[in-house]
């Protein structure tokens, strides 16, 4: 299917995204204390290291989600389930999945009233002046791929359901 | 209803969807939603809620601490440092009774300290160590059981992906939790050296010897672990003499151990690559659940359970002893079925309060610390208690061919140290708090 395999290059890529800037968080945190321990030759630390680790961490969790739920990495407990048979978890995964995908979807919205909240009022972090809604546009990327992510695995359970799905991820 | 009727039978509803394999942070984030909302009467303040929660949460600046020390432990996975760790504790011990067992177990609890999750410890010691066991003829059961256990090190010793969350849920210095889970963790590992010792006279079918290094070699091969040891000194030094702070902590380890593996030639492109997805996975379980608890405690909060619980508690006249067996009681039993970070989420609110309210003769603080390291310690049991103990599991994975109940009857003398354990602590707190106390 075209579209699930475009979700998950995008989650793959934004997953990849989220890494990097992570890799950054953690030169940028070097640079700043070096910067600070050095203070006697004149350096510094890097301004307004705190608000990007701030942003940065935000754009890399949301940018997880999506890659996560592909590779169903959400903590769940195998007990009882397990002894009710084929057709029984199939038919929890979908539930499960169908309400992951609502949750996905509210965090989404309440995602972008707050960020519409931070435009208006214009609210900016507190050294380096940057617009708080950038941050939350960056978060949105991720909000956005975990409902389609979500989503796509609800209809790949439903196939699994129906018998459909011979083999893929449709557990 | 009354909110605290609501609060608790929140936790039955919880435990159902649970059980109905419904994702732990999924169902805390359900259960929190509707709570606060038949607690307040309308969806508003839920809703306005959750505008900002998610991005404060994900955006936290001490929770940023924990993505971060994953990569480390992925980028240490990747510098070879297991292999060396293990070179030189079996060249120091591997000729003794046991010594092999003993040596894994040495190595994870280094590993430990420059890796702050059990499961990426269990299994990168896994992979260098069970061939090594097997070579030398011990069993599947005590192959398997040292290196599950080991695992638990993992977490047990600094840093800790859990006492980060302990120490934000329950306001206290992650610096001095580092410090004080220590002596703690050293512990654990010289009891599961013992528990081997005994294993192997009591089975000793169960282990070949391995012929005794000569001592050029043994120096040899403890050199190669400076990086190791530079790395860990780096970091919890460093956080503990106020270089900087436990997220900047875990940024140098982040970048000493990335700088290690690329010097080893672990880290190129599809190196990072696997390293950060691997970090993704991981990292996107732990936030989902820890927006999913903050749902839930803030639902908690607006019934007044936790407030209730620790008044009632507090004037109820049980003995603190009591009390605090009885908590610990339960987090061995809920460790039986879940993982350490849900438990440590869902209990924490409503047990740290309760503990806060006992008096145990000590300082409130001191109190917090010593409450956070016995709690570490019991939910870390769990990893390796049938039927749930993931450990177990990514162990014996590992191993080509050891039957699931070998490795449950391997995990039992490690267990039982770990009981052991958990009462000296109970009945000791100077141990915990004995290096806080000395350092600050």
């Amino acid at each position: 299917m075209v579209i699930a395999r475009l979700i998950h290059r995008a989650a793959l890529a934004l997953a990849l995204a989220g890494g990097l800037v992570l890799v950054a968080m953690t030169l940028l945190t070097v640079a700043s204390i070096t910067g600070r321990g050095l203070i006697w030759l004149g350096l510094g630390p890097v301004p307004g290291t705190y608000e990007l680790i701030e942003m940065g961490g935000a754009f890399a969790v949301f940018s997880f989600l999506p890659w996560c739920q592909l590779q169903r990495g959400h903590v769940t407990v195998d007990l009882f389930m397990e002894r009710l048979g084929r057709r029984a978890n199939l038919i929890v995964d979908v539930l499960a999945n169908l309400l992951l995908t609502l949750a996905a979807a509210v965090i989404l919205w309440r995602l972008w009233l707050g960020l519409m909240d931070k435009a208006r009022y214009g609210e900016t972090s507190f050294i380096l002046g940057i617009p708080l809604w950038i941050g939350y546009s960056a978060a949105a990327l991720g909000a956005v791929l975990f409902v389609a992510v979500s989503a796509l695995t609800m209809v790949q359970s439903l196939q699994a359901l129906s018998g459909r799905a011979a083999e893929g991820d449709g557990r | 209803m009354s909110g605290i009727d609501l609060g608790l039978l929140s936790f039955p509803v919880l435990m159902l969807l649970i059980f109905l394999r419904i994702p732990i942070g999924l169902a805390m984030l359900l259960i929190g939603f509707f709570g606060v909302w038949s607690v307040t009467g309308s969806s508003r303040a839920i809703l306005a809620q959750l505008k900002s929660v998610p991005y404060d949460t994900f955006s936290s600046y001490s929770l940023s601490i924990i993505p971060l020390f994953l990569l480390m432990g992925q980028f240490a996975t990747r510098g070879g440092m297991s292999k060396v760790l293990f070179e030189a504790a079996a060249a120091w011990i591997g000729h003794r009774r046991g010594g092999v067992a003993m040596a894994s177990v040495g190595a994870c609890a280094a590993f430990g300290a420059i890796c702050g999750s059990s499961l990426a410890t269990a299994a990168t010691m896994g992979q260098v160590a069970l061939p090594e066991l097997k070579r030398y003829g011990y069993s599947g059961s005590l192959s398997t059981g040292c290196l599950a256990a080991g695992g638990t090190l993992g977490i047990l010793i600094p840093p800790s992906v859990i006492l980060v969350i302990y120490a934000i849920l329950a306001e206290q210095n992650i610096a001095k939790l580092f410090i004080a889970a220590l002596l703690p963790g050293l512990l654990a590992a010289l009891g599961y050296i013992l528990a081997i010792a005994l294993y192997v006279r009591l089975f000793p079918d169960s282990a070949r010897q391995r012929d005794a290094v000569p001592s050029a070699e043994r120096w040899q091969a403890l050199a190669k672990v400076w990086p190791v040891l530079t790395v860990f000194l780096l970091v919890i030094g460093g956080i503990y003499a106020g270089w900087f702070t436990p997220t900047e902590g875990a940024a140098v380890g982040a970048a000493g151990t990335g700088l290690i593996a690329w010097l080893n030639g672990g880290l190129d492109w599809t190196g990072l690559k696997e390293s950060i997805l691997s970090t993704a996975v991981s990292t996107g379980m732990i936030f989902f659940i820890v927006l999913g608890a903050a749902v839930f405690n803030s639902f908690l909060a607006f019934s007044q359970l936790p407030q209730e619980a620790a008044r009632y508690v507090g004037e109820s006249g049980l003995s603190p002893w009591l009390v605090l067996t009885i908590m610990l009681l339960c987090y061995l039993l809920f460790g039986c079925i879940m993982d350490s970070l849900s438990m440590i989420l869902l209990t924490i609110p409503i047990f740290f309060p309760m503990a806060m309210a006992l008096d145990f003769g000590m300082s409130a603080e001191e109190t917090a610390l010593w409450f956070g390291i016995l709690v570490l310690i019991v939910v870390e049991v769990g990893l390796i208690t049938p039927p749930v103990g993931m450990n177990l599991f990514v162990i014996n994975s590992l191993s080509d061919g050891v039957p699931i109940g070998q490795t449950y009857r391997g995990a039992f003398p490690f267990i039982l140290s770990d009981f052991i354990r958990v009462v000296i602590l109970v009945l000791f707190p100077g141990i915990t708090l004995f290096l806080v106390t000395a350092l600050y």
